[in-house]
């Protein structure tokens, strides 16, 4: 491989997929309006909700929790029998549901109580606020009545507890949907050039195929790179979301992922004549992927389509994303994520070295 | 590296340099006999045409030397190497530029010319290359702005970047308005008066005939005919050629019989008579037209030329 035809290549695509401004653009477009409108239209700060409190208590320390609460502004304190209160959780129309339960009056007095609360998980988008909202009561009443902070522990119930807000949750799977959206265009790249003759041009000089390959390689990573940071930024200068992993595993994440995202544009490239088919191929795949591949929603898997979802790059690239930015794992948790991606990748790549043609 | 060859007049010295040597090679697509059994040789130094109507096999032969495409028989020796094995080495030494301009629209002039140039061993300035194909008020202007002539001259400039022994033009032309034809043309000239060898496709006879030291005719896949261009007109035997329709039905046998005519050939009613003597089978259309009583509605006289070849060997005209 010529050293000089490849860095030439980086360069000149590199400046090709700049000025092409719509294709990235577009690519990025979808993921920051994504992240505004539920980071912002759904402010958490903005929203009020019912919140339940079953007293079983009834005395003077529960009065006082309760009070808490009832001065929130954007909460709406519900008081009704346990049974009752429980149902209208599993409808939907509590935020939560907190349970004092009997003795706690004496727990306080003996330095540690605990508080059970029910979360409503199926809402993503209310979960955040709610969330935090009760956090920050608790905190407020824990100094209020001791000025210690731990008097009262929340145990918290069918809910995450590393307290993962919605816009915490949609920032990965944005960085994922880009990163397959820029990727899997090599293969509008490589089909337009072939339409022009370009790949027949290239095809009547020394340019090894593995060298333009790999060239496209690195020139799809720059802007790949380039998008991620914009995203994880804007994500973390407008909505707080960190990354509480290590940079390092993020980095071997996005080139996994870009990778086996490109051998899906070249194995589109290599099957396919027109810039219109790769368009309808690249949509047919896309769409699919995003919501199987959870980058907008959780998923309840059900066991029919499991497999297809565990198949899909895609699924993987999230996973890992959300393990690395929301929970700060590192290899021993996303292996299993990695191998399917470079399989991925190597598969897509064996197979278009195999069917790839300069005309 | 090639040395100018001036003062030549036709065709190559005796002994001179074979840069390419083609020996009975075919391609067949299904039961389409696209080339089919050709053999030639061309000369360092020298521009050599394939000139034949579309479909002739023209570019399949040219693509199959260039190694896009796979032989189905014979053998292709260019510098005395196996071209269909040492394609990699091949494609160092050649310069091409294909019937399509393969340029991309989001690269300026001189990164165009940049980043074919490090494809390539050998390697000329970019600078001379853009003053030569006058693109140096062009050189940041990306590609989807230039016109159709500078794109031409661009794709042309691609082709020289690795200072090539051989260069393959493949219908260069074609689509192009008369006056970026003779700029062209200026510049194919250029080519060759710095020694480079040029083997041009085309369907313009003119163009053959502008150019070309030795012309080859290609029709259904076979090289019909092979000289210089003057000796293809001179083979017919006529120095000019009639073009002449009339009123009502002729018989062509009184029009053959007529003097001076060589050859007759008749097309859409009309007939193209080859002659040696033009003045004197004129005057002998005229005389029978009389006598047939029947006029002449059209008459055309011009000196023979590659088309009538081409007409006389095929009975067709070149252009569609």
């Amino acid at each position: 491989m010529s050293v000089r035809a490849f860095a030439q290549m980086v360069i000149a695509q590199a400046a090709m997929l700049r000025r092409n401004t719509s294709f990235w653009l577009a690519s990025i477009f979808t993921a920051v309006v994504s992240m505004l409108i539920f980071g912002w239209l759904f402010n958490p700060e903005s929203q009020a909700f019912d919140l339940a409190i079953v007293d079983q208590d009834r005395t003077e320390a529960s009065q006082a929790l309760r009070d808490v609460f009832t001065a929130l502004e954007n909460t709406e304190v519900r008081e009704g029998p346990l049974e009752e209160e429980h149902r209208a959780l599993r409808d939907g129309d509590r935020g939560a549901l907190i349970v004092i339960a009997p003795g706690f009056q004496r727990d306080v007095e003996r330095g540690g109580a605990a508080l059970q609360v029910y979360y409503d998980n199926s809402n993503l988008i209310r979960i955040g606020y709610v969330t935090s909202t009760i956090t920050a009561a608790v905190k407020a009443y824990n100094e209020q009545v001791s000025g210690r902070g731990d008097i009262v522990r929340l145990e918290a119930q069918a809910v995450d507890t590393e307290d993962v807000r919605f816009i915490d949750f949609l920032t990965p799977g944005m960085v994922g949907m880009t990163i397959m959206w820029v990727n899997i265009g090599v293969g509008f790249m490589l089909v337009n050039w072939r339409e022009m003759g370009i790949l027949r041009r290239l095809g009547v000089t020394p340019l090894r195929a593995g060298t333009l390959i790999a060239s496209q390689a690195v020139s799809f990573a720059l802007v790949s790179f380039t998008q991620v940071a914009i995203i994880l930024l804007l994500g973390r200068l407008v909505f707080g979301v960190d990354i509480s992993g290590s940079y390092l595993w993020l980095v071997v994440t996005v080139l996994l992922g870009l990778t086996a995202m490109l051998s899906i544009g070249y194995v589109i490239a290599s099957f396919l004549r027109t810039v219109t088919s790769v368009n309808a191929a690249v949509n047919l795949i896309a769409f699919p992927m995003i919501f199987l591949g959870k980058s907008y929603f959780p998923l309840d898997t059900p066991p029919a389509v499991a497999p297809l979802v565990n198949f899909i790059p895609l699924t993987h690239l999230n996973d890992a994303l959300r393990e690395v930015i929301n929970h700060g794992h590192g290899p021993a948790e996303l292996w299993i994520n990695w191998a399917v991606l470079a399989g991925w990748a190597l598969a897509g790549y064996l197979l278009s070295m195999r069917v790839f043609r300069w005309q | 590296m090639t040395t100018p060859t001036a003062g030549r007049v036709n065709g190559p010295a005796p002994g001179a340099d074979i840069v390419l040597n083609v020996q009975r090679l075919s391609k067949r697509y299904g039961q389409v006999r696209a080339v089919d059994d050709i053999s030639f040789e061309v000369y360092r130094g020298e521009t050599f045409g394939i000139l034949g109507p579309n479909g002739a096999g023209k570019t399949t032969t040219l693509e199959i030397i260039e190694g896009l495409r796979s032989a189905d028989a014979g053998a292709i020796r260019f510098l005395g190497v196996d071209a269909l094995r040492e394609r990699h080495w091949v494609r160092e030494r050649i310069g091409v530029q294909l019937q399509s301009q393969a340029l991309w629209p989001e690269l300026t002039v001189e990164e165009t010319l940049k980043l074919f140039r490090s494809l390539f061993r050998v390697r000329v300035d970019v600078e001379p290359l853009l003053e030569r194909f006058s693109l140096v008020d062009k050189r940041g202007t990306l590609v989807k702005g230039l016109s159709g002539g500078q794109k031409q001259r661009l794709s042309v400039a691609t082709a020289l970047v690795n200072d090539p022994e051989v260069v393959f033009l493949d219908e260069p032309t074609t689509g192009l308005d008369p006056q970026a034809r003779h700029t062209f043309w200026d510049l194919v000239r250029e080519m060759r008066h710095e020694g480079k060898t040029v083997i041009v496709t085309t369907h313009y006879m003119e163009e053959a005939e502008a150019l070309c030291e030795r012309v080859a005719i290609m029709d259904h896949g076979l090289i019909i005919a092979l000289d210089t261009p003057r000796e293809l007109v001179r083979s017919l035997g006529s120095g000019s050629t009639i073009e002449c329709g009339f009123e009502h039905g002729v018989d062509e046998r009184l029009l053959a019989g007529a003097p001076g005519v060589r050859d007759i050939r008749s097309e859409d009613g009309r007939f193209l008579l080859f002659t040696s003597d033009a003045p004197l089978t004129l005057q002998a259309v005229v005389q029978l037209a009389q006598k047939e009583a029947c006029a002449i509605h059209s008459l055309n006289v011009r000196s023979a030329s590659l088309e009538d070849v081409f007409i006389v060997l095929t009975g067709r005209k070149l252009r569609d």
